[in-house]
């Protein structure tokens, strides 16, 4: 038939992994024919205004928002690439004709290769009257307030302490939403600490082991009934307890947006660890059929640092397949990238992301440092309740309190292994280290810091603080991280809370760095009775109301 | 825990009192399931329903949940009008 068109790759969907596929490819001159099924690119990260962990490479510290901009230019720059907005992917046949309604009409192509990159879509909770309106998914939640700047709720509950439940409720906070606890099923937190202790901070209770039975309301949600859980899982008989809210965000995990694959009658298997029923696939992408790829987060629920590296990975591939030079150079950008994952995903929190791989064959064990295999301190604390220890806080601090005497220095409450180095890559003075493994945790080295606070800016997790014990007689002046609008004003007095979110006193801020090099996460010097400064780690401005 | 307040498939209202009902008398895949109670028929495709459901079947049959298979999915994925098809083929289908 004379309406199908021929063509190299077509790569579906336009977040992080498609766009790094399309960009991929194209880099060896494959022409690459881009679905979207929104009107505009991105996948994801057109919400995610937070700063990304992973390796700086990848773009860790930055904002997705702002990754996303970079790929876009990228792509949009690429003759080789064209895109297709608005244009939902229909059909992937088996004589691999491939339906496409893009402008109102069905078109109809047959790739050399396709990478679909579909990515997730979010799981749902069984609970009484969970079809109330006010019960929305957190992806929703994000769309609405960060995408259509659309308020969802005055006061929420969040179900679910994975990495999504905690940025999300910090975000609706930053938008002025209150946020009445985030409840966790789990006997401890799913996501990472610093994004715990962010919303501890400001005074967000964190309840493990709570999941919620019922949703309460008349014709929209009106609170929820939540309840406590024992070691199995089963609910603790006189724990119910009702939380006021008007909404209530499931944050429950993703599981892989598999139609497509399933359509073409791609091998899946159940992978609890990768979010469900993923496709069968090898090492450099390609599932059960071959020529069909996939990459991100329709491969197995991770994040977008490594969809974007998987994307790599698959539309290298590709274009090894159909380019007939540089295929050794290919090939080494290939094992790169492999080499990339792998750094990734080798620390403790890696750890069920290797497990569902080895399920379907992919165990790149040989590979790991057992050396970092293992959190480096007992965080059971730190991760049922946000706060770290007394012991795990020792660690980082000075041992020779002394040190303090000399002048401001960074200190870092980053307690987790998990890939990540913006600390690290910021200091101009190379104080902070991770003994070159970016799974390690940072330390500073108190000999080499000056005090000069770009990293209390640049950390993602917002765990750098510059504490200067003695700035007066009686008074510390503590730097802080502070990503709320209004900002305060040089000389207004504060609110100070410490890492539990409690109020401990008075402080009155003196000094605030909020160009554009700190990018809207000003750093903030806030002075203190002296008796507290280990404990100051957060203000609030007083007018503004976030509980 | 009242079962007939708990929607399981949103597109088309079905609780998991009629899931349990379901799988009980007998259907106990998510294709069974799928066409005796419409779930998975909706807009969605599943996407809500699919999981919760081959967790229903797992814990009241036994079976472990790597074994319970999905619905099957054929395209087209997502709805069409037979004018977005005919568009293609030219004019002369459209007069």
């Amino acid at each position: 038939m004379d309406n199908i068109e021929n063509v190299e790759l077509i790569v579906v969907g336009g977040g992080p992994a498609g766009l790094s596929a399309a960009l991929a490819a194209s880099d060896y001159g494959i022409k690459v024919v881009l679905a979207e099924e929104r009107e505009f690119l991105g996948g994801q990260l057109i919400k995610q205004t937070h700063r990304f962990f992973g390796s700086e490479k990848e773009y860790a510290g930055t904002r997705g928002i702002d990754i996303l901009k970079r790929l876009i230019e990228d792509v949009k720059n690429r003759e080789d690439i064209k895109i297709l907005a608005s244009s939902r992917v229909l059909g992937i046949y088996e004589d691999n004709v491939v339906t496409i309604l893009n402008n109102n009409k069905m078109k109809k192509y047959i790739p050399q290769a396709i990478i679909l990159a579909t990515g997730a879509s979010e799981k749902f909770l069984a609970f009484e009257n969970n079809d109330l309106p006010g019960v929305f998914g957190a992806g929703a939640v994000q769309t609405l307030m960060n995408v259509y700047g659309v308020l969802p709720a005055k006061k929420i509950l969040m179900v679910g302490s994975g990495n999504i439940g905690l940025i999300v409720s910090y975000q609706l906070l930053q938008a002025g939403v209150s946020v009445a606890a985030v409840i966790e099923a789990a006997p401890k937190i799913g996501g990472y600490s610093v994004h715990a202790s962010k919303l501890k901070r400001l005074g967000i209770p964190i309840l493990t082991s709570h999941t919620i039975k019922k949703a309460v309301g008349n014709k929209k949600v009106e609170g929820a009934i939540i309840c406590e859980l024992d070691n199995n899982w089963q609910e603790i008989k006189d724990t119910e307890e009702f939380i006021e809210c008007d909404a209530i965000c499931l944050s429950v995990g993703l599981t892989p947006l598999i139609d497509l694959l399933k359509q073409r009658k791609v091998k899946t298997v159940y992978v609890s660890e990768l979010g469900g029923y993923i496709p069968l696939r090898d090492e450099n992408m390609e599932t059960s059929i071959m020529n069909l790829f996939v990459a991100g987060d329709v491969s197995g629920i991770e994040e977008a640092t490594a969809a974007m590296i998987e994307g790599q990975i698959s539309g290298l591939t590709v274009a090894k397949r159909i380019n007939k030079n540089q295929k050794e150079e290919i090939q080494r950008k290939i094992e790169e990238a492999k080499k990339e994952l792998v750094l990734l995903r080798s620390g403790p929190v890696g750890e069920k992301i290797r497990k569902g791989l080895s399920k379907i064959g992919l165990n790149h064990g040989e590979n790991y440092d057992e050396s970092i295999l293992k959190e480096e301190f007992d965080i059971s604390y730190l991760m049922k309740t946000g706060v770290p220890s007394k012991e795990n806080l020792e660690s980082k601090f000075p041992k020779d309190k002394k040190i303090f005497d000399k002048g401001p220095i960074a200190i870092s409450e980053c307690f987790q292994k998990f890939p990540c180095d913006p600390c690290v890559k910021s200091c101009p003075f190379n104080a902070i280290s991770e003994n070159g493994n970016i799974n390690n945790i940072p330390y500073v080295d108190f000999e080499k810091c000056t005090g000069c606070r770009i990293c209390v800016s640049k950390c993602p997790g917002l765990a750098m603080f510059v504490v200067h014990k003695n700035y007066t007689e009686t008074s510390s002046l503590i730097t802080m991280p502070y990503e709320f609008l209004p900002r305060p004003k040089k000389g207004e007095l504060v609110n100070v809370y410490d890492r539990d979110g409690k109020i401990i006193c008075e402080g009155k801020v003196i000094k605030i760095l909020d160009s554009s090099f700190q990018d809207k996460t000003a750093a903030v010097s806030v002075e203190v009775p002296k008796e507290h400064f280990l404990e100051a780690r957060n203000f609030k401005v007083r007018y503004l109301k976030h509980e | 825990m009242s079962e007939e307040k708990i929607i399981i498939c949103r597109c088309e209202d079905i609780t998991l009192e009629e899931v349990r009902e379901a799988i009980k008398n007998g259907f106990t895949t998510i294709e069974e399931i799928k066409r005796i109670l419409r779930t998975g028929m909706g807009p969605c495709q599943g996407k809500s329903c699919g999981l919760l459901i081959a967790r229903e079947i797992s814990q009241i049959t036994g079976t472990p949940i790597e074994e319970i298979e999905l619905q099957n999915i054929r395209p087209p994925y997502g709805g069409i009008l037979f004018k977005e098809i005919l568009n293609n083929v030219g004019d002369k289908i459209e007069k």
